[in-house]
C-alpha cells in the first residue's frame, strides 16, 4: 500500500498501547483521554479502508484481494468492540483489553502490507 | 454490570476473563476468516489442512460465546477440545509434513500466532478452576 495512512496507524497504534499499558501498571480503568485516542486511531483506519479500497481498484496486480478487504474491514471494526468491551471494568482489566486490541493492530497492518505486495498469500 | 460479584454466570466475564474473552474473540475472528477464505478459493490445494482451520475457528467461537456466556459445561469442553487439538495437530503437523502443505492456526503448536494458541486453553481451563472456587453469597 502506497502513502503514510500505515505507517501512521503502527505509531499511534503503538503510542496508544504504551500509554494503556502505563495505564494497565497504574491499575487504572480507561480513561476519557485514552478513548480520545482510540477515536483518533478510528479515523486513521477508516481512511486506510477507503484508500485501501481506492488503491486495490486502481491497481491489476496480483494479489489476495478478499483476504485484504477483510483485514481492512477488521481492523476497523476491533477497536470501537474492544472500547466498548473495556467499558465495564473499573480498574486494569478493561485497560488491557483495549491494550490487547491495540498491539493487534501493528500485526494486522503488517499483513496488510505482506497481502498487497505478493501473490502467496 | 448489573450482576454481582459473586454470580458464578458472570464471573468468567470479569476481571481478568474480559482480557480472556478478547484474546478469545480475536482468535476466533482470525481463525474463522482465514478458513473461510482458504476453503472459498484453494480448498483443493490442502483440504484436511482447511477444515482442520475450520474446525479451530468453531472452537474460538463457541469458547468465546460460553466464556461470554458463562456456560461453564460448554466453555470446558471446548477449551479441553482445543487444549487436544493444538496439541495433536501441532505434533502431526510436524510429523505428518505433506498432510500439512498450508499451515493452520495449530501447526507447530501455532508457532504462527507466536505459539499464543498453545498457551491460551492452558489459561482458559486455568481460569474456569478459578472461577469455579468464587463462593456463592
Amino acid at each position: 500500500m502506497n502513502g503514510p495512512l500505515p505507517a501512521l496507524v503502527t505509531i499511534v497504534s503503538l503510542v496508544l498501547a504504551a500509554w494503556a499499558l502505563v495505564q494497565v501498571i497504574r491499575n487504572r480503568p480507561v480513561g476519557r483521554g485514552l478513548l480520545v485516542g482510540v477515536g483518533v486511531l478510528e479515523v486513521a483506519l477508516v481512511a486506510l479502508l477507503i484508500t485501501g479500497i481506492v488503491q486495490m481498484l486502481g491497481s491489476d496486480h496480483d494479489f489476495s484481494r478478499a483476504t485484504f478487504v477483510g483485514y481492512l474491514v477488521g481492523a476497523v471494526a476491533i477497536p470501537p468492540v474492544a472500547a466498548a468491551w473495556s467499558m465495564d471494568e473499573t480498574d486494569r482489566y478493561g485497560t488491557t483489553v483495549l491494550l490487547v486490541a491495540l498491539l493487534v493492530m501493528p500485526v494486522m497492518v503488517l499483513r496488510l502490507q505482506q497481502i498487497w505486495a505478493g501473490p502467496v498469500a | 454490570m448489573p450482576e454481582p460479584l459473586d454470580d458464578t454466570d458472570a464471573a468468567t466475564r470479569q476481571g481478568p476473563g474480559r482480557v480472556l474473552i478478547t484474546v478469545y474473540a480475536i482468535f476466533a475472528l482470525a481463525a474463522t476468516a482465514r478458513s473461510l477464505e482458504q476453503i472459498a478459493t484453494k480448498f483443493h490445494v490442502a483440504p484436511l489442512a482447511f477444515l482442520l482451520s475450520a474446525f479451530a475457528g468453531i472452537v474460538y467461537v463457541v469458547a468465546t460465546i460460553s466464556l461470554i456466556r458463562g456456560w461453564r459445561r460448554v466453555a470446558r469442553i471446548t477449551i479441553t477440545t482445543e487444549a487436544v487439538g493444538v496439541v495433536v495437530i501441532g505434533a502431526a503437523s510436524l510429523i505428518f509434513t505433506s498432510a500439512f502443505p498450508k499451515p493452520t492456526v495449530w501447526s507447530g503448536f501455532g508457532y504462527g500466532y507466536a505459539f499464543v494458541p498453545l498457551v491460551l486453553p492452558f489459561v482458559g481451563l486455568w481460569w474456569l478452576h478459578k472461577t469455579e472456587a468464587v463462593p456463592a453469597a
